[in-house]
């Protein structure tokens, strides 16, 4: 038996977020109904409706089934009373985005715009510091050579360290969570399985679950672009980290990885295009858009942008180059260190949560 | 009665419709006149037609008719049509209960049509003209009992409308329940806000009206006479004795009793019912974590089994007060489902945008004062399958119990209060005749007869206010009240004959007799609902109303032609209900369901109404069988005469017996049920009555 302890400051921050009128809920289950997800014997997204209305926070944070949710948005356009679970979920997922951030200031700093000239601020003054101590902090003189502004050495050695060091606070984040999953839901008389690691590698690449919903189909596949994207760019980085040791760096526009990079560049951008067209003009099923999910968009496109500009800018020996590649680290950082604490923190509690779920058998 | 040579009858037949095809009209006149000396016939077409009624008009003048049988449809239809001044009009019902439901044509169905027409010519020459009955001192004024919201607007009401009304209640102050809350619910034009208590312009319209006379702490010492002549006699009050025609009964409810809670946590200080709570937050500081339990003792076979309809919109409200008076406080609402009904919907969605007002449908499994907390824990929640909510005070919405009426004191020997139905609630018609009570120029108002709120409470007192003055109005006329609204004929008792036997003072269902020590009855006419039950219990036969008597029913019986036994054309005598089954019977009819002609149909006031000596002047005239057909008896009563049926079923008992010692077989006389929509269960019954007949075979009294 567990004991209600209603937190109406949580339940406020739903409503704020989610812009559903949580009350409204009557719990009629037709989001249960339709959502492909939903197990017979726990009424997703049902419950998870009524625990929003009572504030219960203690029973949405270690919650695996909004995790599992791939935001497709029927519940929404089926729910007679329009109290939007799906956009409920989304505030659910971004409260716990702040709530298991480690420091706690990591999760606030990403998710109010209050916050925001601060978190420019920090990635700035790293950057500076960094360069000032390297002693690199000017522009250098002659054709455009961005590893004489930040030597590849120093750039790669430092972001890998900041990124690794920002994952590693986010890993105690994450192991709360993955302790609070256990106790909402206990893995069932089965036991618990070995880590069914390749299967939701299988899922996440073949973005399977997806096909269950009907509301957004445009929203898969700028999810694919998206997801793909990244993934060519992650592996044209290594490359690229290794290619600063071992080959003549840069790299000329005819090589094959510069040409996959600019490839996903425009893989990202398509993506973006849809997602940002989706959440302007059909907001009926994508819901209500807030601050994090324009922060990231805004986030991943100048990234791609200044990206692009930074590499045009050394091919046609551009002025502003170097200004140009200062602010497209700004961007990799928001996007990467705050990785965990901003809406792209789903990489993680998604595929924990898709771990866990498949490990204790639920489908 | 009058000598046989001064009526002059006459008989129109009409022939349209399909009745000219299925009858032979001539012969059918032809058969008439040889029953009825010197009866004058017409026939025509189409009767109820302008041409056809000119004709019926001059005939009834030039021949000074005052006894007419119209031959043609259904006296339930065309009735202001045949209606004449000064003329006895009966209608012999051709068109539903013989051309549509015979084969045309047939000898049998002319047989049927013929008996049919000889049985209304011979009631036509044993009925008086009545005259109607109106008691000799007769009040228009009205008593309303109770000074709660019903009460109020019913007093008002009358007023309003002209009439003197007297306003007993039995507290100091008027208002009841309504007059102690805090704020009412809104009105359903405007369901968004709360209302500010409107009774105070009420309670001054009245007290100031000059119709109105209100007796604050008084109570009723007896109730005496009939409707428009009620004897009042008050305790403790100015004025000793009032005379009234109507009584509005509108007595209120009192919450459910709260020493059956303790299961639920009652008998805490932390743990109230929803009136408490009302003057709690009048007076008290509001906690900061409050619980609803609704259906809190109701719903429940082992406390109230139904529901009071108030105490969900109750309870919204009272979430409403404890957020506007305590900003920082959290609402739990824990219900069964939320019974918001009608405008009230809106209401509900109100206070649904209160984001601190929380509800779950849960079964509540125990509650417990833990000193700083009041833990109640659910189980089957929404929330999971078990859960422990803590709270500062638990609220149980309960519900109503009725108050008792036997406060009115009747002077009735059935007793000094309403019947109760179902839950105590005072006797009232739901569905046919709400407001009526067994008691003639009785009514019952609000939530004495059935649980409500009080918007609908309002409503109620004004409902019965109506049928207490068209009682009045009825009396003034010497008219049955209702369910035979308008009728004027009334029971007379031929006392020289009488034995003292009690059966009719008995059996009446309305108490309309009340008796001597000895035992000898003392009629009220204008309590009584015309239904004849006394005709039915009387074993002398010295109750009859004027066109509807031992005699006129003997006489129809009578006249029917018989045939012997070798004809094999059994006659079967059918008493129906004219309330439910001959109204089944004529929509059987419409439907063209057709069958056996052999039947020969009597309409009755009521299956109670039917006396022993009918059945045995049938057997001894040689029918074969009788069959009774009336509404359906038991408590939740189709009957509209409450027990007739049931009286008819008893009463069929003791026949039988009679039945055996003649050596007649029981099954000869059947009893049947039937709702006025079941016109096709009517074909079966009378069509399986008259195969069994025919395998039992003739009646052996036939040609005797």
């Amino acid at each position: 038996m567990s004991t209600i302890n209603p937190d109406l400051g949580f339940k406020r921050k739903l409503t704020r977020l989610s812009g559903s009128q949580l009350n409204q809920c009557m719990q009629c289950g037709n989001c249960s109904a339709v959502c492909s997800l939903a197990p017979t014997e726990r009424p997703f997204p049902r419950k998870e409706m009524i625990w929003s209305g009572w504030g219960l926070k203690d029973k949405l944070m270690g919650n695996v089934d909004i995790w599992l949710c791939h935001q497709c948005g029927d519940c929404s356009t089926y729910c007679p009373r329009d109290v939007k679970p799906a956009d409920v979920i989304s505030a659910i997922r971004q409260t716990s985005y702040q709530h298991y951030a480690r420091p706690l200031f990591l999760g606030k700093l990403v998710s109010n715009p209050v916050w925001l000239p601060l978190a420019i601020a920090i990635p700035v003054v790293v950057i500076i510091a960094i360069l000032f101590l390297a002693g690199t902090f000017k522009i250098p003189p002659g054709p455009v050579d961005y590893s004489a502004f930040f030597p590849h050495g120093l750039l790669n050695g430092t972001f890998s360290a900041i990124t690794l060091f920002f994952y590693l606070l986010a890993s105690f984040g994450i192991g709360r969570f993955w302790k609070d999953m256990k106790i909402q839901t206990p893995p069932g008389e089965a036991g618990r399985k070995r880590l069914p690691v390749f299967r939701v590698l299988r899922e996440i690449l073949s973005h399977s679950n997806f096909s269950g919903c009907g509301s957004r189909t445009p929203g898969k596949v700028a999810h694919l672009l998206l997801f793909f994207g990244f993934t060519l760019l992650i592996m044209v980085t290594l490359y690229a980290i290794w290619a600063t040791v071992t080959h003549h760096y840069p790299l000329p526009i005819t090589n094959p990885f510069k040409i996959l990079g600019n490839l996903a560049s425009v893989m990202i951008f398509s993506g973006l295009g849809i997602m940002t067209w989706q959440r302007l003009f059909n907001k009926s099923v994508f819901g209500k858009s807030a601050y994090t999910d324009w922060l990231i968009l805004a986030a991943i496109a100048l990234l791609t942008l200044s990206g692009t500009l930074v590499q045009l800018a050394r091919f046609g020996d551009w002025s502003i180059a170097y200004h140009l590649y200062f602010f497209h680290l700004v961007a990799v950082w928001f996007v990467i260190m705050y990785m965990p604490f901003t809406k792209l923190g789903h990489i993680f509690y998604r595929t924990t949560a898709l771990l866990y779920a498949r490990s204790i058998g639920r489908k | 009665m009058m000598e046989a040579g001064e009526i002059h009858m006459a008989l129109a037949v009409c022939s349209g419709c399909d009745i000219g095809q299925a009858i032979d009209i001539d012969k059918l006149t032809d058969a008439a006149s040889e029953a009825k000396e010197g009866l004058s016939c017409i026939k025509h077409n189409t009767l109820c037609s302008e041409a056809g009624l000119a004709e019926l008009k001059r005939l009834v003048l030039e021949k000074g008719v005052d006894r007419l049988a119209v031959a043609a449809c259904s006296p339930r239809v065309m009735s202001r049509e045949f209606e004449m001044d000064g003329v006895q009009v009966e209608r012999i019902n051709l068109r539903e209960q013989v051309a549509w439901v015979m084969e045309p044509g047939q000898e049998d169905t002319q047989m049927c049509a013929e008996d049919q027409t000889r049985m209304v010519l011979a009631k036509l020459d044993t009925i008086k003209d009545g005259t109607p009955y109106i008691p000799d001192q007769l009040s228009s004024d009205i008593l309303v009992v109770g000074g709660g919201i019903a009460g109020l607007s019913s007093a008002l009401g009358g007023a309003r409308a002209g009439y003197r009304v007297h306003l007993v209640e039995r507290s100091a102050r008027l208002g009841g329940y309504a007059g102690r809350i805090y704020k009412m619910l809104p009105d359903s034009e405007n369901a968004a806000t709360l209302k500010e208590p409107d009774l105070h312009d009420t309670v001054k319209e009245l007290e100031e009206h000059p119709g109105v006379e209100v007796y604050l702490e008084t109570s009723i010492k007896s109730i005496s006479g009939e409707p428009g002549n009620f004897i009042v006699s008050l305790e403790n009050s100015r004025v000793s004795e009032l005379q009234v025609g109507a009584v509005v009964s509108a007595t209120g409810w009192k919450p459910y009793n709260t020493e059956k809670l303790a299961p639920l946590g009652y008998g805490s200080e932390r743990v109230k019912t929803l009136e408490e709570f009302e003057q709690f937050v009048q007076k008290e500081q509001i906690p900061d974590r409050i619980l609803f339990i609704l259906c809190a003792g109701s719903r429940d076979e082992n406390h109230l089994a139904y529901c009071s309809s108030y105490c969900c919109s109750a309870a919204l409200k009272q979430a409403l007060y404890v957020r506007e008076l305590n900003p920082h406080a959290e609402v739990y609402i824990i219900y069964r489902d939320i019974r918001t009904t009608g405008f009230q919907e809106e209401f509900y969605k109100m206070v649904q945008a209160d984001d601190a007002i929380l509800m779950t449908k849960g079964v509540i499994e125990s509650v417990s004062d833990q000193g700083d907390a009041v833990k109640v824990i659910v189980s089957e929640s929404l929330l999971d399958d078990r859960v422990c909510i803590n709270a500062d005070l638990v609220v149980l919405a309960t519900g109503m119990v009725p108050n008792t009426t036997s406060d009115l004191q009747l002077q009735y020997r059935l007793g000094k209060g309403l019947p109760e139905i179902e839950y105590d609630f005072s006797d009232s018609h739901f569905i046919c005749f709400p407001y009526e009570t067994r008691r003639t120029g009785i009514f019952a108002a609000g939530t004495v007869r059935a649980p409500m709120d009080m918007e609908l409470s309002r409503e109620d007192g004004a409902g019965a206010m109506m049928k207490a003055i068209q009682c009045i109005e009825s009396v003034k006329r010497g008219e049955a009240v209702h369910p035979r609204a308008g009728d004027i004929s009334w029971p007379e008792l031929y006392m020289e004959r009488c034995t003292d036997c009690k059966r009719c003072t008995e059996e009446c269902p309305f108490g309309s007799y009340d008796e001597t020590e000895k035992g000898t009855p003392l009629p009220n006419p204008a309590r009584c609902r015309r239904c004849g039950i006394c005709i039915g219990s009387c074993p002398e036969r010295v109750i009859g109303f004027a066109d509807f008597n031992i005699n006129s029913v003997s006489a129809m019986i009578k006249a029917v032609h018989v045939p012997d036994e070798f004809e094999e054309k059994p006659r079967i005598l059918v008493f129906v209900c004219e309330n439910d089954a001959y109204p089944a019977l004529d929509t059987a009819g419409i439907n063209r369901l057709q069958y056996s002609p052999f039947v020969r149909i009597i309409p009755v006031r009521c299956l109670g109404s039917i006396n022993k000596v009918w059945i045995s002047d049938a057997l001894s005239h040689g029918y074969d069988g009788i069959l009774q057909i009336g509404c359906k008896p038991g408590d939740d009563y189709q009957c509209h005469f409450i027990h007739g049926s049931e009286l008819t079923e008893q009463r069929g008992v003791n026949l039988k017996e009679t039945l055996e010692t003649m050596m007649l077989e029981p099954e000869r006389i059947q009893t049947r049920f039937v709702e006025i929509t079941e016109h096709r269960e009517i074909q079966e019954i009378i069509n399986e009555y008259v195969e069994e007949m025919e395998l039992i075979g003739p009646n052996p009294f036939k040609s005797m």
